[in-house]
């Protein structure tokens, strides 16, 4: 028991990494600052403001000052009347600014008694759910469908005409907006774990509610009240266009318009400009707003899809391919631009090479660059990232930099693969027999009765009972163990040369896992595959791998016989992997470990990656990357594959397996 | 040591059952409820720890969801140290909380993004002690950090600062603020890389050393639930299978499903591995070679929900469901071979799997 390159005994206390994450408030800022149109419209939204509380900071004149001398009545713009005067010759520029103040009293009524009833009874109804939640919907729906300006009146005949009002029953008729909005969030809230969390430990229902789910309901409602709140000016402008809001002789830009539109024909189109610019640029900046806060809240786009990045010409690698092998990676490196131009170096210096009827088992932590490798062997890197050094040999001939094109032609035919969640592949909507045959028609031009044939046969194959029957459901009457045949089905259409399995059996029990992976060793046989087994499971790779390869930090560590990695694992981090899992341990003492956690993109260590947590290193590992070198070993000849190793020290250390 | 009989348990579970109604449908026949838990019962000693183990859909997070009062329980009595906390009434329910706290499975959603540590720790600490936010509680919640091995630099971090393993950390210092009892942990590793769950399980351990603290550690990785338990039980489709001392179920299972689970752990071994494999294809496979899936929950069969995967099946297994009986590891098995055919009474099903398979070539089924 060396047992040196973990640490057992008490763990080391776990220090932040200096290089936290962008905190959301600092992104959505920076989002926000980038948005041209957001920038106007927050520069327009502090403009309103300012002419709400100090409008005299702004105006020119009093906006209630009429031209007594009869002079200066319906003019244009001038130097002392920006926007020219009505018809009594006050300054509409001047009553343009007061008027934000009748917009924005507005929007503050209303808003508040949307708010304040809505959110409330919203919260209450999506927290109970069941009758009680059925029945406060179905009030809502009726009200929602009434139009707001004739509920406004209904509440303007109970009550005087004014436009405080009017704005008591808009406030009223936009509560029904946040009403769903807030109970459509609360449903899905009090689903999520860390309110059931809050409630094992004793937190009460109101602060669950005030504490832990308006929080996160305040983006949604930050956006909808954005967006009603260019909805609410227009409907009080309408109202006192129609002469029930505002008083007759307010600057409010209803009835400015309204006294506008009354002589328009005989005074010319101006009178309407002011006030209507004013209305048009507030509603359009309000609903802009509320669209750019959606956006910079919302996640990076193209964070999930598989974008793939414009390519470039790729430096070649410096080493040569294996002539035998179906899938052949030199010294690959992807990168992905970060913020500030700061360039993460996703992957680098990655080589493999998987042969026919050889399984070739890729094994890391999450973070280690083992899914990147293979979308970026097969022309896939999500955008923005993108190889910039390498070359990638698939059955002969160089791939490194094939066209889009070209590449659709050979993924999904020669090479098949099979992913993490089968369910998720699958479309819901298109039956399974659709679904697998859509790759025969489409790579080998059969007809759709001979594709349908095919894929029952593939079905059968794949030791799905009942093959025909099983081609008209759909893929929810898959179990997932299941709909993994199926996906191993699709992948084996077109006999394909190379089968690529990212983690196929992570996301299904243990007692089908094996059965999932006697399935894929067995289509193997049959059709001389190479296959390569993307997983996080050691037990895995050693039921399911010839060769393994073992990646840390985005780069390879090691690669030998399955058998060597795992009775005689030469690099520590391949050793301290296998130390850790409870299989390696007997008895119920501490489970040795690997002190601190894996290293992150953007702040790689200097030197090995793995240094920092290695029990085994000294200056010399931390002062220069140890490159990946050919292990020497006379036993075997050059013919055959040579393993590699990316360790300074691993011949001196020798560290031989204990278990062997 | 399993508990006696005589002495009334510190913790135990009796005879639960959890269904889920489905909803009522206007012209159609209501659909038959979801039976997720059925009859089970277990125990647990201050100290020590049960895991229940079972693949998805066997119930066995329903079972963590009736104890913390999250779920309606059908029937069943749950007590804890004498009381009845089977339908803890809202007056009690901080008592209560004070002793049972959880770890949830997924470190992403169980703590709430807006919060940092010292408020979803402190928070518990406000809530059952009383003292506001501000200095004390602050340092009361260093020192749970310290207990989980984390700095107190973490007061001011985000969960989205934090990586899944310093998440799960939080999550135990926020059930240890309240000082619990008990500490159910569903699915409390499953999340996290190989390194980082070694990490996590051995500070649950060195807690539970230190405090006393009772787990109930509830996870499908046989292993780790191995590693971490006194006492193991195993869940089939809402029925508890089989329960007993964690070493002896291990080594010698007495019921076929438990066998299977332990068969299919792949173990980081080729060698090993490639012996495994035989035993592991005994199961699962029909005559034939047909693939048996495990029936819904939803309609669950009169006999066995194992019968049509188990490799020994017998005819009175498709017509009762088996009983309780006791088995050689001083807990419970339920399967009719330990009183009918062959009688194994309570012993290891191992040696009478690997005898039939001899016998009847058809088991393995892997002819192509």
């Amino acid at each position: 028991m060396t047992g040196a390159t973990v640490a057992s005994g008490p763990e080391p206390i776990e220090a932040p990494l200096e290089s936290a994450a962008e905190s959301p408030r600092r992104r959505f800022w920076r989002r926000m600052f980038r948005n041209p149109l957001a920038v106007f419209s927050m520069l327009w939204f502090v403009t309103l403001v300012v002419s709400w509380l100090a409008p005299d900071v702004l105006a020119t004149h009093d906006p209630f000052k009429q031209d007594v001398t009869l002079q200066r009545l319906f003019e244009t713009p001038s130097a002392d009347h920006w926007l020219g005067t009505d018809q009594f010759g006050r300054d509409l520029y001047s009553r343009v600014i007061y008027g934000a103040g009748f917009a924005f009293r507005s929007i503050f009524i209303a808003m508040s008694i949307a708010v304040g009833v809505g959110v409330p009874i919203g919260l209450f109804s999506g927290w109970k759910g069941g009758r009680v939640d059925r029945a406060i919907m179905w009030v809502n729906d009726v009200l929602f469908s009434l139009p707001i300006v004739l509920l406004a009146m209904a509440v303007i005949i109970v009550l005087t005409p004014s436009l405080t009002n009017a704005m008591i029953g808009v406030g009223i008729a936009m509560s029904t907006r946040f009403i769903r909005l807030t109970r459509a969030v609360t449903l899905a809230e009090k689903e999520e774990l860390y309110v059931d969390a809050a409630r094992i430990t004793g937190i009460s229902t109101p602060r669950i509610l005030t504490r832990y789910i308006v929080p996160n309901l305040l983006p949604a409602l930050v956006i909808q009240a954005a967006i009603i709140s260019g909805a609410i000016i227009l409907i009080g402008a309408t109202l006192s266009f129609l002469g029930i809001g505002a008083n007759l002789d307010d600057p409010d830009w209803g009835v400015m318009l309204n006294r506008a539109q009354s002589v328009f024909r005989q005074e010319g189109v101006w009178q309407i400009v002011p006030a209507g610019m004013a209305l048009v640029l507030t509603v359009l900046s309000f609903n802009l707003l509320g669209d750019a806060i959606r956006d910079a809240l919302g996640r990076d786009a193209g964070n999930n899809a598989l974008t793939v990045t414009k390519r470039v010409e790729v430096a070649p690698a410096q080493t040569e391919h294996a002539a035998d092998a179906v899938l052949s990676i030199r010294d690959m490196d992807v990168e992905f631009p970060g913020q500030g131009g700061k360039i993460s170096e996703i992957l680098n210096g990655v080589s493999l090479d998987v042969r026919a009827g050889e399984t070739l088992g890729v094994v890391g932590e999450s973070g280690s660059g083992k899914s990147m490798t293979m979308l970026s062997a097969l022309g896939l890197t999500p955008a923005p990232g993108r190889m910039t050094r390498g070359s990638v040999q698939f059955d002969g001939r160089d791939v490194t930099n094939l066209s889009e094109a070209e590449w659709a032609k050979i993924r999904g035919k020669d090479i098949g693969i099979i992913f993490q969640e089968p369910i998720a592949v699958l479309n819901p909507a298109i039956k399974v027999g659709s679904q697998i045959a859509e790759p025969l028609r489409i790579h080998m031009g059969m007809s759709k009765a001979d594709a349908r044939k095919r894929a029952a046969e593939l079905l059968a194959e794949v030791r799905v009972p009942d093959p025909e029957r099983r081609l008209d459901q759909y893929p929810h009457e898959f179990s997932g163990g299941m709909a993994q045949r199926v996906g191993i089905a699709m992948a084996l259409a077109c006999e394909p040369k190379l089968l690529i399995a990212d983690e196929p059996s992570t996301a299904l029990d243990v007692t089908v896992q094996g059965q999932i992976l006697d399935l894929i060793s067995e289509v193997q046989e049959r059709h001389q595959m190479a296959v390569i087994l993307i997983t996080h499971d050691l037990g895995v790779i050693a039921e399911a791998a010839d060769r393994v390869l073992v990646m840390y930090g985005g780069q390879v560590m090691e690669t030998a016989s399955a058998h060597d990695v795992f009775l005689s694992p030469k690099h520590p981090y391949s050793r301290a992997l296998l130390e850790t899992m409870p299989q390696s341990h007997d008895g119920q003492g501490e489970l040795p470990v690997i002190a601190g956690m894996v290293p992150s993109a953007t702040a790689w260590p200097t030197g090995c990656r793995f240094a920092p947590r290695c029990g085994f290193a000294t200056d010399a590992c931390t002062s220069s990357m140890p490159p990946l070198e050919r292990v020497a070993d006379p036993a075997q000849g050059d013919l055959v594959q040579a393993d590699l190793i990316r360790c300074v020290r691993h011949s001196e250390l020798g560290l031989v397996g204990g278990t062997a | 040591m399993s508990d006696t009989s005589s002495s009334r348990p510190f913790f135990s579970v009796n005879d639960l059952h959890v269904h889920f109604a489905a909803r009522s449908r206007l012209f159609r026949e209501t659909p038959p409820p979801v039976k997720a838990v059925n009859g089970l019962s277990l125990s647990i000693e201050p100290g020590r720890t049960f895991g229940l183990v079972g693949e998805s859909g066997s119930g066995k997070s329903t079972v963590a969801r009736a104890i913390l009062q999250l779920v309606d329980i059908k029937a069943g009595t749950i007590t804890l140290d004498g009381e009845d906390v089977t339908n803890v009434p809202s007056g009690k329910e901080l008592a209560f909380r004070s002793r049972v706290q959880a770890v949830l499975q997924d470190p992403f959603s169980s703590l709430n993004q807006v919060h940092q540590t010292r408020t979803i720790v402190g928070d518990a600490i406000t809530r059952h002690f009383g003292v506001k936010a501000g200095a004390d509680r602050d340092n009361r919640v260093s020192a749970l950090l310290d207990e989980v091995g984390m700095s107190p630099e973490f007061l001011d971090h985000y969960p989205y600062e934090m990586s899944g393993g310093q998440r799960q950390r939080i999550s135990i210092a926020r059930a240890l603020a309240v000082e619990p009892d008990l500490i159910i942990a569903d699915e409390a590793t499953s999340a996290l890389d190989v390194s980082i769950q070694s990490q996590v399980i051995n500070v649950l351990k060195r807690v539970q050393a230190e405090t006393g603290v009772a787990y109930l550690f509830i996870a499908h990785d046989l292993e780790v639930v191995k590693h971490m338990s006194d006492d193991v039980g195993v869940m089939y489709l809402g029925y508890l299978v089989e329960k007993g001392d964690a070493e002896r179920i291990y080594d010698g299972p007495a019921h076929p499903y438990t066998e299977m689970l332990i068969a299919s752990i792949p173990m980081p071994n080729p060698v090993v591995q490639a012996e495994r494999r035989a035993l592991r294809q005994t199961f699962g496979t029909q005559p034939g070679g047909g693939i048996a899936e495990p029936p819904s929950p939803s309609n669950l069969p009169k006999g066995c929900p194992f019968e049509n995967r188990c490799p020994v099946a017998m005819d009175i297994c498709r017509e009762e469901m088996p009983e309780p009986t006791p088995g050689h590891h001083g807990g419970e098995v339920r399967c009719h071979l330990h009183t009918s055919g062959p009688e194994l009474g309570g012993e290891s099903v191992v040696h009478f799997i690997e005898s039939q398979k001899l016998s009847s070539p058809a088991g393995s089924g892997s002819a192509v």
